[in-house]
């Protein structure tokens, strides 16, 4: 039998983690909420930004804009990987990595030269150690990334894109579909395939005459751009919003963990305590009946 | 008579939805005014001071950076990068970017671009700056 005192160390551990991880799993709860706020207010934009698409669709134009077209042979990409800066937060940076190392091997395969920029120290202290070369880092996006410090990237790949430094675009993030189901994927969002769901622009209002100032193609040339800048936001704070949802479920397990072992530990205390306190009985009384 | 509705919408959140009675936007060449039953249009924006006189008389400013307006039926959208309300741009750090600006030196093409948006905006900031 264990002694009790070393079992009672163990329980006094375990409690305080499980106070650690609960207060933890409070704090993602609460910054879930904010990024998720976040996360639909800027849907809004996406959203207009795909009217304004349909509105144009009604003017005869031809959807054509250097991020829109494909290259005929890919020659350089850029692969962001989107991972989170703090751990403790279940397979969120693990299953984003594995898959960003999947596609690495697959670009060196294809023979496609690749510049890596990752976000996140998990990510960063991982691919270091895999001795994968990365070419930009950063650690400044935290769980509110910013439309002005993602819209600096956007800058950037939009104009090497066009001037053709880069042909492909990928994004290795965990793409937030409902709160309960999260995806880690690979995505390749330059060039654009698709105008920020331009599939489903609806007749909505019927045919409305616009007017359009300057010109149709123009407005298209802005267009393009933020739509894609608002994509690439979308990534950001999906990984946010994504983030907090894994180290939330984490540390509920980690909590309802902690309380099976305390209870464990509890019982065995008991047991210990039990056992000493019935042998030492035992030998009061033997002791008394040796004396008479 | 007809209402307007504005809605301005940047990446991060929605600022503003509320009836007004007119507004007016920056357009790429210039102001441009938008009353109640305005024909529908779909327009580019630069940067410049938006303006808006509520229903009630009362009429608020705000700083747009580019972006698109679209006009149908009642509703006004303005989606824009970044829209800052006039009551919160200082003189001074106006000014200073203003100077910023304007001690930059431009050697190509692409540096003239973005330096002249620069000053554009830094301009339009401090004739709009309301606090010191």
């Amino acid at each position: 039998m264990a002694n009790a005192r070393s079992l009672v160390k163990r329980l006094k551990s375990v409690r305080n983690i499980r106070k650690i991880t609960r207060t933890m799993e409070l704090i993602a709860t609460g910054r879930f909420k904010k990024a998720m706020d976040r996360a639909t207010e800027a849907a809004a934009y996406t959203k207009k930004i795909s009217e304004i698409v349909g509105d144009l669709g009604q003017a005869d134009l031809k959807f054509s804009h250097p991020l829109l077209e494909e290259r005929p042979e890919t020659k350089n990409s850029v692969l962001l990987v989107l991972t989170s800066n703090r751990g403790l937060c279940g397979g969120y940076n693990g299953a984003v990595l594995r898959n960003t190392l999947r596609h690495v091997q697959q670009l060196k395969e294809d023979g496609i030269e690749f510049s890596l920029e990752v976000s996140g120290k998990r990510g960063i202290k991982f691919l270091n150690f895999q001795q994968i070369e990365l070419d930009r880092t950063y650690i400044h996006f935290e769980d509110r990334p910013t439309f002005a410090e993602v819209d600096q990237l956007g800058l950037r790949f939009v104009d090497d894109y066009i001037a053709g430094r880069i042909d492909r675009l990928d994004v290795s993030y965990t793409r937030f579909d409902s709160i309960s189901r999260q995806e880690a994927v690979v995505e390749s969002i330059l060039p654009l395939s698709s105008l920020a769901g331009d599939s489903d622009t609806k007749g909505e209002g019927g045919n409305v005459d616009y007017e359009f100032q300057p010109s149709p193609q123009e407005i298209l040339e802005e267009l393009v751009p933020a739509a894609f800048r608002a994509k690439l936001f979308k990534c950001f704070l999906d990984a946010a919003v994504s983030e907090q949802i894994a180290r939330m479920v984490a540390m509920k397990g980690a909590t309802e963990n902690a309380d099976e072992m305390a209870g464990t530990l509890k019982q065995q205390y008991n047991r210990a305590r039990q056992a000493s306190i019935t042998s030492e009985l035992a030998e009061i009384i033997g002791g008394a009946a040796a004396l008479e | 008579m007809a209402d307007l509705r504005l809605i301005l919408v940047t990446p991060e959140k929605t600022l503003f939805d509320r009836p007004v009675a007119s507004i007016r936007v920056p357009m790429f060449d210039g102001s441009a005014g938008i009353y109640p039953a305005r024909a529908p249009l779909v327009g580019r924006l630069g940067i410049g001071e938006l303006v808006l006189n509520g229903t009630d008389g009362g009429s608020e400013s705000y700083l747009v950076e580019g972006g698109f307006v679209q006009v149908k039926g009642e509703q006004v959208s303005v989606l824009t990068n970044g829209a800052m309300p006039a009551s919160e741009i200082s003189r001074a750090s106006a000014v200073a970017e203003l100077e910023q600006a304007r001690a930059e030196k431009a050697t190509s093409e692409e540096e003239l671009n973005s330096l002249a948006g620069k000053l554009d905006r830094a301009r339009k900031l401090v004739s709009m700056a309301t606090v010191d």
